[in-house]
């Protein structure tokens, strides 16, 4: 049985920044990663836009993982590739995995447990898209490991359901190849993607963006030969009469990210039915002591900058939770008291106007003057006022001129100063059409 | 007629079931054009001049059970199939539930071989190493004033019928063992012996196994035409691929049974297609339900004959939930493409069985065509024009309950026409691909070191090694595409719906089979996924 | 001349007005706001005057295992090449194991600016 401080789940942009920071923290990190290179998903977004609020440049994804990896080389962490989780179960040491690789089955033990495990992409089934099973349905994810890392092209002519950043960048991608998109459709009145994606990917060609249209049905027997597109109303209902035929021999779809928690759930980890990860405190800790989230498992980030800001929080905080247990090796570690992870926890509630709200709780046994703090509005709005209210006074607000969904907003937050108790009742809410 | 249900209702209703004489539909349908039967473009002389004694019309349950029983003696079998892989038909998109025959009286093909089919399914799947479980039924209803006449069915069930496993739950011994069963449930009808299997990996393993005993089976390989003699034997059958010469064809052509019959101007049925649909969902709804459990309501299942509407719910043999079927008829024999309100139709009645589940947890979903007569039973028996043809049609569910029993009927009724001798060879043991992740860790090591492929899982949601994929690929008859693997091994089949593992599965068969990768299809060889390389590839000339 | 912009040159998207103005002497000169940065004012004057982009793609290579490397130029090129650049890139075959920011086309079209690897996936 190999032992070890630190157990990262993923190599992705999350799980690299995780492991560095674990290890940078001086405990012994293990990172297992599936495929059988690092950088997960950045390793097929080959576009640029990368690192600007990490490094002011405009990196495209495989060098912005590269300089992780590099790092990550550097400090000698170790990584088991092509090896993948088959169980974890709970212990009094801690954690024990047992992993699969073409060595055979290994367990590890570990102390605490750090889960980048990523998201998947939602499906054609998923949104209920009817009609015939044909080849020429890809989520963007998929057309873009075809195109960018087998270099096969899986379209000449396509449609493209969801105005998600994979699949404005998709769009575009795939133009540059020699396809032609004839357009992109979305569901909702407004987009989801970036606005300098709708831009540069779309406006740039001259694809068309369809808003409240989606697609419904998809025809062909071998290959799709033709989907279905409707206009939808304000809730998001067909209206019938609309229905157009457009053909085409693929419909592509990003219509949205699920995070993976799979192995969360299976160690009853709690998860917040907002985001879809596990709920977590300011040291990205899940409920589970000892079990840390980060990156797009813990909510789906719009800029991969954020991915690694969470994987470097709850490296630290994974690394300083097994490191109490140093000389604690033939003890039980649930039998400590008093260790960190183990305080007085306070939620946050959220209130009008707000998608979610990262993290879900406080532990007021640990530092919080200095916290980040990541949230989403649920609409588009003007002229708006984030406000943090603790029994219903108003503690800390900000103004924002817009409130995109697509688009994170991140912050800096002091609770330390607002007199918190475990009492409180803390409330994060946005009032809007407040006055410029 | 302009309405398709005007004439079902029509035939349906001068039809007798269970009877000897039968309704052939000649009512011209006027309402919109019946699509023909899709033909695979391939086209050789692969087949010409050859002279099997059996031919056996149709790749699905019937035909491959057959097949494989045929095997048994010195026949040369051959089998045609017209689809890209076996199972495509309404075989291979049913819910897999292996029946008791409580809805179901005495007298009818489908009740002596439900019966039958269910008792030797132990015996079928371990010699075919098909995974097969026995989770049992409940059939709830909520009408208390129904307890009685109920009861009396249940007895007369158990004791006339044969169905010997039927039994009455009561609402507290029903909610005791099922928490998550809608507190309307009064009591409930229970049979242990119902099952569950993959009714797709059966077929396949019946195929397998048939290849492995010296049958030839074709996929892609569609009948035309048929030539008969003064006396109306088969003298000659003309397919995509050459003229064949049987001695004796076996029609299992499921939705194709009137049409093949009519070749051989043998046509005294009609069938009359009628669309399912089944969800199947995510395995983390598996947490709701471990049994087959349906709700039903007077007038729907019990009392009136005929098919029942809005199925049930059951743990997969794979773990997942299945939700359905509907009912649905239709005049395309082909059309298996879904539509929302037969998820809507059966997610509706389900929520009366499992409130908690959802089809928010819904991962897929597809339609299979079934094959019924008017009559609503099993035809098993030689042609009534045509001496030399066996007619296995009208087979709908429980058709893959009840396919292993007829088999064995079939292969009787043929050993007594051509007398073959017994087949020495005969091995009724088909080894199918390990599953590694049901393995316990030891085990698993102790493969991986055999082979390190083992240990190279390509498809995360359901665990599936690389050495896996080149096992089902090496199998017999294993077309090289995407869903013949998916369907053989499974990945792809979990929540990401093959998302993240298509691209690599494609990989693999490209390189196991020496292909380029936009050689390899999804399902058909029309298929196509791919279009080429990008670069000086496909659009660039 | 009066025209709204789109900023792409970072996630913010700033919506910019530009304003064009010809003094007497025939001189044009722009008039950006909106915009959160400087970087913004160049991006908009550049719009109208000479737009720029960027290209990412991929090269084909000889490697069994990496049968296509990404690429991307080194600096902006004009926007009205981009399909032309595409077109350079197309032609290359990379044969030996290059590394990252490796230059794959010097100088492509003349344009000053080059086509660079930017992955060490060969190594």
């Amino acid at each position: 049985m190999v032992k070890t401080d630190v157990l990262v789940i993923g190599g992705g942009p999350a799980g690299l920044a995780a492991a560095i920071s674990a290890k940078k923290e001086g405990a012994d990190v293990i990172l297992v990663e599936r495929e059988a290179r690092l950088g997960g998903i950045l390793k097929q977004c080959i576009h640029d836009g990368f690192g600007l609020v990490r490094y002011g440049e405009k990196l495209s994804g495989p060098e912005y993982a590269e300089r992780f990896i590099g790092e990550f080389l550097e400090l000698k962490i170790k990584a088991k590739l092509l090896t993948f989780v088959t169980s974890i179960e709970k212990n009094d040491k801690g954690f024990k995995a047992a992993l699969v690789s073409k060595e055979g089955i290994e367990e590890v033990q570990t102390k605490s447990l750090i889960l980048a495990t990523g998201c998947r992409e939602r499906t054609s089934k998923q949104v209920f898209i009817h009609g015939t099973r044909p080849a020429g349905i890809f989520t963007a994810g998929t057309a873009q490991h075809f195109t960018n890392l087998l270099g096969q092209l899986p379209t000449k002519r396509c449609v493209i359901l969801g105005s998600g950043d994979i699949g404005l960048i998709m769009a575009r991608r795939l133009t540059l190849e020699g396809a032609k998109v004839l357009g992109v459709y979305e569901v909702k009145p407004t987009p989801s993607g970036l606005t300098r994606n709708i831009h540069q990917c779309l406006y740039d060609f001259d694809i068309p963006l369809y808003l409240s249209h989606t697609v419904t049905r998809v025809f062909g027997d071998d290959r799709l030969t033709a989907v279905e597109v409707v206009k939808v109303d304000e809730k998001m209902q067909v209206i019938s009469g609309t229905e157009e035929i457009v053909e085409c021999d693929a419909l592509i779809l990003s219509v949205g990210l699920i995070p993976e928690n799979e192995i969360a759930e299976d160690l009853d980890v709690e998860i917040d039915p907002k985001t879809k990860g596990p709920k977590c405190d300011t040291h990205l800790m899940t409920s589970v002591p000892g079990i840390f989230s980060c990156g797009n498992a813990l909510h789906v980030s719009d800029l991969v900058d954020y991915v690694s800001e969470s994987g470097e929080t709850a490296g630290k905080y994974a690394a300083h939770f097994a490191l109490q247990f140093q000389d604690a090796d033939n003890k039980n570690i649930s039998s400590y008291t008093g260790v960190l992870g183990d305080g007085k926890l306070v939620d946050i509630e959220i209130g009008d106007n707000i998608l979610y709200f990262v993290p879900q709780s406080l532990n007021l046994e640990t530092d919080l003057s200095s916290v980040i703090v990541y949230f989403r509005s649920k609409d588009v709005f003007d002229n708006s006022k984030l406000k943090i209210k603790v029994d219903g006074k108003v503690v800390f607000e900000k103004k924002y001129a817009f409130l995109r969904p697509p688009e994170m907003e991140k912050l800096k937050l002091d609770f330390a100063s607002f007199g918190i108790t475990d009492k409180s009742l803390i409330l994060a809410e946005v009032e809007v059409g407040v006055s410029e | 007629m302009d309405s398709w249900s005007d004439i079902v209702d029509v035939c349906s209703s001068v039809a007798i079931h269970g009877s000897h004489i039968h309704v052939v539909n000649d009512i011209k349908f006027t309402g919109d054009k019946i699509p023909p039967m899709r033909i695979p473009s391939l086209s050789d002389e692969t087949l010409s001049g050859k002279t099997p004694d059996v031919l056996i019309i149709g790749g699905g349950i019937s035909g491959c059970a057959i097949a494989r029983e045929l095997t048994k003696w010195n026949l040369s079998v051959m089998l045609l199939e017209k689809e890209a892989d076996f199972a495509l038909g309404a075989s291979g998109s049913n819910d897999g539930e292996v029946h008791v025959g409580f809805d179901l009286s005495k007298g009818s093909l489908k009740q002596k071989y439900v019966l039958l089919g269910n008792k030797i399914f132990d015996q079928i799947t371990d010699e075919l190493d098909v995974p097969f479980k026995r989770i049992g039924q409940y059939a709830a209803f909520t009408q208390s004033w129904l307890f009685i006449p109920i009861c009396l069915l249940a007895l007369w069930r158990r004791f006339y019928d044969g169905v010997w496993d039927t039994r009455i739950v009561t609402r507290k011994k029903l909610l005791k063992k099922n928490s998550t069963f809608s507190k309307k449930m009064k009591f409930a009808v229970y049979n242990s012996s119902a099952g569950v299997v993959c009714p797709y990996g059966l077929t396949i393993a019946y195929a397998e196994n048939a290849a492995e005993n010296g049958a030839e089976l074709y996929l892609n390989t569609a009948v035309l035409d048929m030539e008969t003699d003064k006396d109306g034997n088969i003298t000659s059958v003309t397919t995509n691929r050459g003229k064949v010469y049987p001695k004796v064809v076996i029609n299992a052509a499921g939705v194709f049974a009137d049409d093949v019959a009519e070749m051989a101007k043998d046509r005294f049925y009609s069938i009359y297609p009628r669309r399912g649909t089944n969800s199947i969902q995510d395995k983390k709804a598996a947490k709701n339900i471990d049994t087959i459990a349906s709700v039903q309501y007077i007038n729907k299942a019990m009392f009136k004959k005929g098919h029942t509407k809005g199925g049930g719910l059951m743990r997969t043999v794979h773990d997942n939930v299945l939700a359905g079927p509907d009912a649905v008829e239709t005049y395309k024999k082909e059309d298996t493409s879904t539509n929302a309100e037969s998820i809507k139709t059966v997610y509706d009645k389900q929520k009366g069985t499992v409130p908690a589940n959802s089809e928010r947890d819904i991962i897929t979903y597809f339609t299979g065509v079934r094959a019924p007569t008017f009559e609503e039973d099993f035809i098993i028996e030689w042609g009534r024009k045509c001496p030399n043809m066996i007619h296995c049609s009208g087979i709908q569910s429980p058709g893959l309950t009840a396919a292993p029993a007829f088999a064995f009927d079939i292969e009787k009724m043929v050993v007594e026409k051509l007398n073959p001798e017994k087949n020495k060879n005969f091995n009724p043991r088909r080894q199918g691909v390990p599953s590694l992740k049901n393995m316990d860790l030891e085990k698993r090591a102790e493969m991986i070191k055999k082979n390190p492929d083992y240990g190279i899982i390509i498809c995360r949601c359901e665990e599936i090694s690389k050495g896996e994929i080149i096992d089902a690929l090496n199998r017999p008859l294993c077309p090289p595409t995407v869903d013949a693997i998916k369907r053989r091994v499974r990945p792809g089949m979990g929540r990401c719906q093959g998302g993240f593992c298509s691209p690599l599965v494609m990989q693999i068969i490209a390189e196991e089979r020496g292909l380029k990768l936009s050689d390899v299809k999804k399902a058909s060889t029309e298929a196509v996924v791919l279009y080429g390389e990008t670069k000086g590839g496909a659009l660039h000339g | 001349m009066n025209k709204e912009i789109v900023c792409i040159t970072c996630p913010r998207g700033c919506i910019m007005k530009v304003t064009q103005e010809k003094d007497d002497l025939g001189k044009i000169s722009f008039q950006v706001t909106g915009n959160f940065c400087k970087k913004g004012e160049t991006f908009a004057i550049n719009e109208l005057t000479s737009p720029m982009r960027t290209i990412c793609s991929t090269v084909k290579t000889d490697f069994k295992d990496v049968p296509v490397l990404p690429c991307r130029v080194s600096a902006d090129i004009p926007k009205d090449k981009i399909f032309d650049v595409m077109a350079e890139i197309n032609k290359v075959v990379i044969t030996e194991k290059i590394k990252r920011n490796d230059i794959i086309i010097k100088n492509v079209l003349g344009l000053g600016v080059d086509v660079i690897c930017t992955s060490d996936m060969l190594n």
